[in-house]
């Protein structure tokens, strides 16, 4: 058994992994009510790398925590391989942003968490959680505990944690916001190969443009008040990604209008 | 700094030593009464002779042995009560006035009641032991468990934990770092109570040995029994830490960030490498 995250295919070739129609969320607090989502519809297809681009308060992690089952949409309709959302499973593997490892386990245990959880045999497990540490570049890591591990090296254990269990769709809440700026490129030309080798669906949420455009198959642009959908580009930037490549600089434009940044961040 | 000892242990060996040495030339001296305050070499003297006629190990014995089983049986208890008050609401509810009130009561209040109700005997004294040791381990769990991190929840649910495997593998280890402190304070809780019950009646027992030797006008003995539970109370908290870090290898370098409360240690050591 090797580390490849399968696509799983019970489903029709041609339905979209993700579909959702008129999607909306509020939240009540005590000041009054937000607005977070309006009214979105979107579809996703397998094997999409989509970026989730907005100012905060655009929704853009509201949307995210819905397609994990964190949150139940006060309306609409979204759907995952076919099937209503009704909770967290271990089919939508989901990369926080501040890491959320288990600090009580080492780098392999946190891997093996997912597999663990579902009765895999031990065996099975301990090859599983090595071919992934290996796909993420830590081979020698196994036994660390989080708190040995920099902020980097942690984000990559979670990223092999969330690999595991193979889902169909790995569900990323700006997961290099809190990384240095050089751990973050390497990160990323890191998670595009992921993406080329294994072909997972993936939903990337950021606030920062150029990383959006270096990721993505796909931008959706989301904007606040209330949270919707502004721009859905299809990113056509050849890989490897130059960020000096005058195409690059045309949509960086192109989408800092769309949020309504005057000049570059 | 020569032989690689720093200037502060070779400071804090003299002033032990000044002390002890200070304090045998006033015992000597004639200024003070002797009998009253007896020079550390009668002490050690003393010591020895309660150690050969296997005096003294018989009073330790009792008390570690009271002092284990109550601790155990307390910390049993207020882990048990702790998780099934944090998981279940109602039952907070229901029985959480009645802890509260009992805990506000200082533990050593019910040594005279307990003695009336269980005897002089070993059950009075694990009793209370049990009783003081409980709260703060209760407190603690009880925390841990409400407390847990929202995100590793989050995370977990989304790897597949749910029911007792989500308890057993996130919500109990979760909440360690709350229990161990909690341990923590009860394992001085215990020596306290296990004292005040030995002082105010019983047949064997350090806490004993100082009562009777009061009685005799035995004040070296006296000595001997506090050197003795000073060394009980420093003994267990060592052995605590080095259980903690040998079995739980992150849990010192996790505490600075997750913001474990900072409760009264048993002692001013840190856990922390």
């Amino acid at each position: 058994m090797n580390a490849r995250v399968e696509i799983s295919s019970q489903t029709d070739v041609g339905e979209p992994l993700i579909t959702c129609i008129e999607l909306g969320h509020v939240y009540d607090s005590g000041r009054g009510r937000t607005t977070a989502l309006g009214s979105v519809s979107l579809t996703i297809g397998r094997g999409e790398f989509v970026c989730v681009l907005g100012p905060s308060g655009c929704g853009k992690t509201t949307l995210l925590n819905i397609l994990a089952g964190f949150v139940l949409p006060a309306k609409g309709v979204v759907r995952v391989g076919g099937h209503a959302i009704n909770g967290p499973s271990s089919e939508r593997g989901v990369v926080f942003q501040d890491y959320s490892l288990f600090p009580w386990l080492t780098a392999r245990a946190n891997v093996e968490f997912g597999l663990r959880m579902a009765g895999r045999a031990a065996r099975e497990r301990v090859k599983i959680a090595h071919d992934l540490l290996g796909l993420v570049d830590l081979p020698d890591v196994g036994e660390k505990y989080p708190f040995e591990l920099s902020g980097g090296m942690k984000q990559r254990v979670a990223i092999a944690r969330a690999l595991a269990t193979r889902p169909s769709l790995l569900l990323m809440d700006e997961p290099f916001a809190a990384l240095d700026a050089m751990t973050r490129g390497s990160l990323q030309a890191k998670l595009v190969e992921i993406h080329r080798q294994e072909q997972p669906t993936i939903l990337f949420v950021t606030h920062n443009i150029a990383e959006a455009l270096v990721l993505a198959s796909r931008l959706i642009v989301m904007s606040p008040n209330p949270g919707r959908i502004v721009e859905d580009i299809s990113v056509d930037l050849p890989r490897p990604r130059r960020r000096t490549a005058p195409r690059f600089n045309e949509l960086y434009e192109h989408v800092s209008r769309a949020i309504g940044l005057e000049t570059a961040e | 700094m020569a032989f690689g000892v720093s200037r502060h242990s070779v400071a804090g060996m003299i002033g032990t030593f000044a002390f002890f040495a200070a304090w045998e030339a006033l015992s000597r001296s004639g200024l003070v009464n002797n009998v009253m305050l007896p020079a550390p070499s009668t002490i050690v003297q003393s010591a020895w002779a309660l150690i050969v006629t296997g005096e003294l190990p018989s009073h330790l014995g009792a008390s570690l042995l009271r002092a284990t089983i109550g601790f155990l049986s307390g910390s049993v208890l207020g882990v048990a009560l702790g998780v099934v008050m944090a998981r279940l609401p109602l039952l907070h509810g229901t029985i959480n006035p009645l802890v509260q009130m009992f805990r506000a009561v200082p533990s050593l209040a019910f040594v005279p009641l307990a003695i009336f109700w269980f005897g002089i005997g070993e059950m009075s004294k694990i009793v209370l032991i049990a009783w003081g040791v409980f709260f703060p381990v209760w407190v603690n769990t009880y925390i841990g468990v409400r407390d847990v991190s929202p995100l590793l929840g989050r995370a977990a649910a989304s790897l597949g934990a749910r029911g007792w495997r989500n308890f057993a593998y996130v919500v109990i280890p979760g909440a360690l770092p709350f229990i161990i402190a909690g341990l923590r304070v009860s394992l001085s809780v215990a020596l306290v109570v296990l004292v005040a019950a030995e002082l105010a009646g019983a047949a064997f027992g350090v806490g004993y040995l100082i009562q009777m030797s009061q009685q005799v006008f035995r004040v070296d003995q006296m000595f001997v029994g506090l050197i003795v539970l000073g060394a009980m109370g420093f003994a267990a908290d060592l052995l605590f830490e080095r259980a903690v870090r040998r079995l739980l290898p992150w849990y010192g370098a996790e505490q600075a960030g997750q913001n474990v409360p900072q409760i009264e240690r048993a002692s001013g050591r840190r856990i922390t490498k």
